[in-house]
């Protein structure tokens, strides 16, 4: 056994960020990313700040000249597209980045790269956005851009064609952080942490995650067809030509709620952290607590509706709604009384800043919910909707029920991230500020809606009765803002020159607070083990000191013999031990392929054209992106022997070395030398990984499934009069082409498995022809069709639902020839085929997805 | 190596008495503002002091849940702050007693609480966080939805039809029934029922009188939707459209002005006749002005030229002078408004679709004095008060 000190400085050596400039380009360690998320989100809130004490002292009163219409409509979609997109989801991904891993006990992110990835995407469509705010290119038709007023005929400036690109763009972002989310927390969490030890925080980020991946293809598709209706000129939301925007609204907020909770859930998870740990008790009914979250993230998704009550929908529906939207208050409500029980229960002995912002928070939320049952009330939404009473509502829950636990996080966790302490009597300064400046702007714009005052006005004629009540608002304002200066200058001193705060400040009982504060560049020396829901006790892991049985090669384990990142997988549901993964060293490639997506993305504002070039980019930068050999496929012959590659190749200490003095303590079923490198099927977390993707891939093609049929009912006749119903024949011969090319595919993934390579080269190839026959059959298909995606809305679904079946082939073929043309080069073998499992499952995927949208495009029209 | 553990810190933040929690001369403080703004109630446009049935019911429903909720959300939030107070208190006596025990640090180690009763705990939330507020609900949801049916169930047969269409960003008013367009003011008999049907010529709008309607109804292209206005009395009230529609949106009102039975009939039969165009030499040169001019490829006029058919650029002027605002509500309809309006609108309504008309001053007098004089006889302007 090596000596801590020894493993320190090995560890700290191997997990290292690199330096200089280049490494700030390539630093890949969770922590890194998670702060660079929580920074950069932190400035966009400043900067969405600005903006809303301009918008309040343009409304302060009737007539002022400080904003110019088109700039107020700017900076109400500025200030809403950033709080949502720029600052919370960011923020709390960056939080959830960080924290996750700590709180798990684990080194890193399952898909560091792809972490690195999401925060260079962020970063990039974060800064165009606000480059073109300010060179005048603003987003001005608020952050939901309902059509007709943000297509092309009413809006045709760029100032859309920003919102649309960047706002999808950064979509990306946010799935990717979420993809990683998952399969970290279900596949490297510390052992013995089974799915009821999992705490409170992370359950909130997981759920989060797994809202986000179904919500957020919502609005990549709607922000997709906007697009296209906007750059190409398809129908898709033009009454005239077939199509509906009502398609945008049921779409969008579909996305747009689950958003609510997305943004909330984390906030919830946070404070739930802290509140036991200040009043030294456990959460209340913790597994109610996490049921509650998850009840709260399935009937987000059922509740859109309430967004459009004035739409002129039936009746009943609208009644269902509400109902639906009622209900969520019970899952609130069970949340409400357990930090009343746990803290009722509970023995505090000081009342810090972070347990200020939590109980603000709490009060907050009750009063945002409280208008929350009254809006869902449908006669009195009628009235109210659209009023400032609304803009005060989703304040109370989006300022009070997200960004004070943001606040609270930040003192409780500062700590941790720095070592230093945030000063106690400035906290209490900004934490009256805020709270007070927030209810001065926010209490009395409720009475503003009561008094009819619309949302989303730059000015208003005097007499309404409008004019104090606007008054107060901005000066409430300004209280906020001046509260806000308070804890920028808190943080920035702090930083500097703030107490030390020690490995555990608070008393914390989650595994975060058992590792030095900022932890160490590895986390954590030793692999935590862990006993119990809240496992740390005064700065240590429960069970470790009391000489409970701590097999010995998980601490050889835990000193990376190899001298790889490395890090130990689990079992998704009682965290097991399973085997070993091995993470990537630093990556130019995360940055350079946010780079080239961004030529896709941003190109597409000027001309389509730039699409199809920035995504060929992205897949040169990914085929550069996966030439970094990870060491473990070489590993994986001979578990235990130096990499030939490695980083840093040392004496033949591996797991096995282990078993001398450790074979007895080893739990049942996970004898140290059988951990193997080479994990398939739910024991591999790409396997989970790429089943994320395809969930994020199915929601998108479910969701364009059915708005072809919410078109189509639209219709009388379909497809229109003048439009041939689409001839079997051709579509139907591709798609069995596709089908048939899964057969030799499989067998061709089955031959790898097996060793036999060339029945792997022969497989794929007659599986790739095949699909190419099913491209060029499409191609045929639509070079013969006499009317195009610009004709009609039904030209504008076959022709889009065409391209994106015929888009997935092209990626198939291309990742599987890329991975074809490494096995011929003798690259892939048997003991490495990382990546093969995957791109069967993708392929799989591909085929199921084709002949979805062939029934749709092709026996849809027949009925 | 860094040692693993830092000093740990003492922290030792300014002891807060519990009682103070919330700072009472706060609340006190607050209290007076929530009356003045109890009291400031009913201006033009609120949603209280409503002047029909529907309105009424909705107000009740308001009254009903915001006292409810409220009293619910006041309830929770004292009992939170007691138990934050109670979690002092037992946090203050838990620290004063180990801190006379060694390596007590001020995290206060001696104060954690035994082992809580789970199952006793997830019950109790179950009952008072799961099943209280579910009782609650389903009596408010079915106050609600009977407020809603009763809402929407219309009062008796539509006595009059009118039609809105949405533009950005005025109000074009059609009555079928009656042949008569008119633009951002609709005229209705008291007392009786009116069926709107509306939809939009660009963009969505939101129809809202909050006086006379129940609540408000999305005007969208290529759709109509049909919402019931009811003034029990005589009077004028104001709307405003609800959804953004661009960059005007903001002074895009208008008024619905309720007159008795007998007059709004006198109204609609005076419109019947053909309008009276002026006769004298100033505005029969301002008519050539207006035709000449390009105001008539936008602006109808009864008579002179083609009736607007719908998803005209710009507002019938038929009765102009007879409105009581131009603009849709953005000023006050006067000779000298009228003519600054039309020198240039921008200066009061920045980005509304009808240019600045750079004409020579006597032109513009003429016009102003053409429009001026189209107003229908036995239509008094001030009568309407």
């Amino acid at each position: 056994m090596m000596s801590p000190d020894e493993r320190h400085e090995r560890l700290s050596r191997i997990w290292a960020p690199p330096p200089g400039i280049l490494g700030f380009f390539t630093a890949v360690n969770h922590r890194v990313v998670g702060m660079r998320f929580m920074l950069t989100a932190f400035g966009f809130f400043l900067a969405a700040g600005v903006i809303a004490v301009l918008m309040r002292l343009q409304v302060s009163l009737p007539f002022l000249g400080v904003l110019s219409p088109e700039a107020y409509n700017q900076a109400f979609t500025m200030h809403g597209s950033t709080m949502m997109f720029l600052f919370v989801i960011p923020f709390l991904e960056g939080l959830g980045i960080y924290l996750v891993p700590l709180m798990i006990g684990a080194r890193e992110m399952a898909f560091p790269r792809l972490n690195a990835f999401g925060y260079w995407v962020f970063l990039i469509a974060g800064v165009a956005l606000y480059v073109a705010y300010l060179a005048g290119y603003g987003p001005d038709s608020g952050w939901y851009n309902y059509p007709p007023l943000t297509g092309r005929g009413f809006r045709p400036g760029a100032n859309i064609d920003v919102w649309v690109t960047l706002i999808t763009f950064l979509e990306v972002s946010a799935l990717v952080a979420a993809v990683e989310i998952v399969a970290t927390v279900f596949k490297h969490r510390a052992p013995g942490m089974t799915l009821n030890r999992i705490p409170v925080f992370v359950w909130a980020i997981l759920i989060t995650s797994l809202m986000i991946i179904f919500a957020m293809p919502a609005l990549i598709l709607t922000s997709l067809m906007l697009g296209l209706d906007r750059i190409v000129g398809t129908h898709f939301f033009d009454v005239a030509a077939g199509g509906d925007p009502f398609l945008w609204q049921h779409l969008f907020w579909f996305f747009g709620h689950p958003d609510v909770y997305i943004m909330l859930l984390p906030g919830v998870g946070a404070v739930s952290m802290m509140i036991p740990a200040f009043v030294r008790r456990p959460l209340a009914g913790y597994l109610l607590f996490v049921v509650s979250m998850l009840v709260v993230g399935v009937l987000s998704f059922g509740v859109w509706v309430h967004h459009m009550y004035t739409v002129g929908l039936a009746m009943v529906g609208l009644n269902f709604f509400a109902a639906a939207s009622m209900l969520i208050t019970i899952p609130s409500a069970i949340w409400i009384f357990s930090w009343i029980l746990t803290t009722w229960k509970g023995s505090m002995p000081a009342l810090n800043t972070a347990m200020l912002f939590a109980l603000g928070f709490v009060i907050m939320f009750i009063l945002g919910g409280i208008t929350g049952i009254m809006i869902s009330a449908v006669p009195f939404n009628w009235q109210i909707h659209d009023t400032q009473f609304i803009v005060a509502h989703f304040h109370y829950t989006m300022v009070g029920g997200v960004v004070l636990p943001i606040f609270a996080s930040i003192y409780y966790w500062f700590p941790k991230f720095t070592g230093r302490m945030l000063d106690e009597r400035l906290g209490r300064w900004h934490f009256w500020l805020f709270l007070i400046g927030f209810n001065v702007t926010f209490l009395l714009m409720h009475l503003t809606g009561i008094e009819g005052m619309p949302r989303r006005v730059y000015t208003y004629l005097p007499g309404l009765g409008w004019e104090w009540l606007n008054v107060v608002s901005t000066v409430g304002a300004f209280i906020m803002g001046i509260g806000t200066l308070v804890f920028v200058w808190n943080v920035f001193r702090s930083w500097r020159g703030g107490p030390v705060a020690g490995p555990d400040p608070w008393g914390g009982r989650s595994l975060e607070w058992a590792t030095a504060s900022p932890p160490e560049n590895y986390n954590f020396l030793d692999i935590p083990v862990v006993r119990g829901l809240e496992p740390v006790r005064d700065g240590r892991i429960e069970g470790d000191e009391s000489g409970a049985p701590r097999p010995v090669w998980l601490d050889r384990l835990g000193e990376a013999p190899e001298g790889w990142r490395d890090a130990i997988v689990t079992g998704a549901v009682t965290a097991e031990p399973q085997g070993r993964a091995v993470f990537p060293t630093p990556s130019p490639w995360p940055f350079w392929s946010a780079m080239a997506l961004s030529v896709a993305f941003i190109g597409a504002m000027w001309t389509p054209w730039l699409v199809p070039v920035g995504l060929a980019l992205t897949f040169a930068c990914l085929v550069g992106w996966h030439m970094q050999e990870l060491p473990a496929g070489e590993g994986a012959r001979k578990v235990g022997t130096s990499p030939r590659d490695g980083t840093s190749p040392r004496d033949g200490a591996s797991p096995r070395d282990g078993r001398t003095d450790g074979i007895s303590d080893s739990p049942p079923g996970s004898p140290p030398d059988t951990l193997p490198w080479r994990l398939t099927g739910f024991r591999s977390p790409i396997t989970w990984g790429v089943l994320l993707l395809v969930a994020i891939e199915t929601t998108l093609l479910l969701l364009f499934v059915v708005s072809y049929f919410y078109l189509r009912l639209g219709h009388e006749t379909w497809p229109p009069a003048g439009t041939p119903v689409p001839s079997l024949l051709m579509p139907t011969v591709g798609q069995l082409l596709l089908m048939a090319s899964l057969v030799p595919a499989w067998l061709g993934f089955r031959g790898l498995r097996n060793g036999r390579v060339r029945h792997f080269l022969v497989g794929v190839a007659t599986g790739l022809g095949l699909a190419a026959g099913y491209l060029v059959l499409k191609a045929l298909e639509f070079a013969g069709k006499d009317y195009r995606w610009d004709t009609h809305a039904y030209g504008s679904l076959d022709w889009t639902m065409g391209g994106y079946a015929a888009l997935h082939v092209v990626i198939l073929v291309l990742a599987a020839s890329t991975f074809w043309v490494r096995a011929l080069r003798g690259r892939v073998h048997r003991e490495r085929r990382t990546g093969a499992g995957a791109l069967l499952i993708y392929w799989a995927f591909v085929v199921a997805g084709s002949l979805l949208f062939w029934a749709t495009q092709y026996l849809g029209a027949r009925w | 190596m860094k040692a693993p553990a830092g000093s740990v810190l003492r922290l030792a933040p300014r002891r807060l008495d519990p009682r103070r929690l919330v700072p009472r001369r706060l609340v006190l403080a607050l209290l007076p503002l929530l009356a003045v703004a109890v009291g400031g109630c009913g201006g033009p446009q609120s949603i209280l002091g409503t002047d029909n049935p529907a309105g009424e019911r909705i107000e009740s429903l308001w009254w009903v849940s915001v006292l409810s909720t409220g009293i619910l959300a006041a309830v929770v939030i004292v009992v939170l702050l007691v138990a934050a107070r109670r979690a002092l208190v037992a946090g203050r006596g838990a620290s004063a007693r180990g801190a006379s025990a060694p390596g007590a640090s001020a995290r206060g180690g001696a104060g954690d609480v035994p082992v809580p009763d789970d199952a006793w705990e997830t019950k109790f939330l179950l009952v008072v966080g799961g099943a209280l507020p579910a009782l609650f609900l389903v009596g408010f949801l079915v106050f609600s939805v009977r407020t809603g049916t009763a809402v929407t169930d219309a009062p008796g047969e539509p006595g009059l039809t009118v039609e809105v269409v949405g533009h950005k960003f005025w109000w074009e008013v059609r009555y079928p029934d009656q042949g008569i367009v008119t633009a951002n003011e609709i005229r209705i008999p008291a007392g009786v029922s009116v069926e709107v049907l509306v939809s939009a010529a660009d963009v969505i709008h939101s129809f809202w009188v909050p006086a006379l309607t129940p609540g408000k109804i999305d005007m969208v292209p290529g759709r109509t939707n049909v919402i019931r206005m009811w003034a029990d009395n005589p009077g004028v009230y104001r709307g405003q459209c609800t959804e953004f529609c661009g960059t005007q949106h903001a002074l895009m009102s208008m008024e619905v002005v309720a007159v008795p039975p007998d007059e709004f009939d006198a109204w609609a039969e005076s419109r019947r006749l053909p309008p009276l165009l002026p006769d004298d030499d100033e505005a029969r040169r301002g008519i050539g002005v207006f035709m000449a001019t390009g105001c008539a490829a936008c602006h109808a006029v009864e008579g002179l030229t083609h009736p607007g058919a719908a998803g005209s650029p710009g507002p019938d002027l038929t009765d102009v002078a007879g409105r009581r605002s131009l603009g849709a509500l953005a000023l006050e309809n006067s000779t000298a408004n009228l003519l600054e309006w039309i020198r240039d609108p921008h200066q009061f309504k920045p980005g509304v679709r009808m240019p600045p008309t750079p004409l020579p001053e006597s032109d513009l007098r003429a016009l102003v004095r053409f429009l001026e004089g189209l107003e229908w006889e036995g239509l008094e302007r001030e009568g309407l008060e």
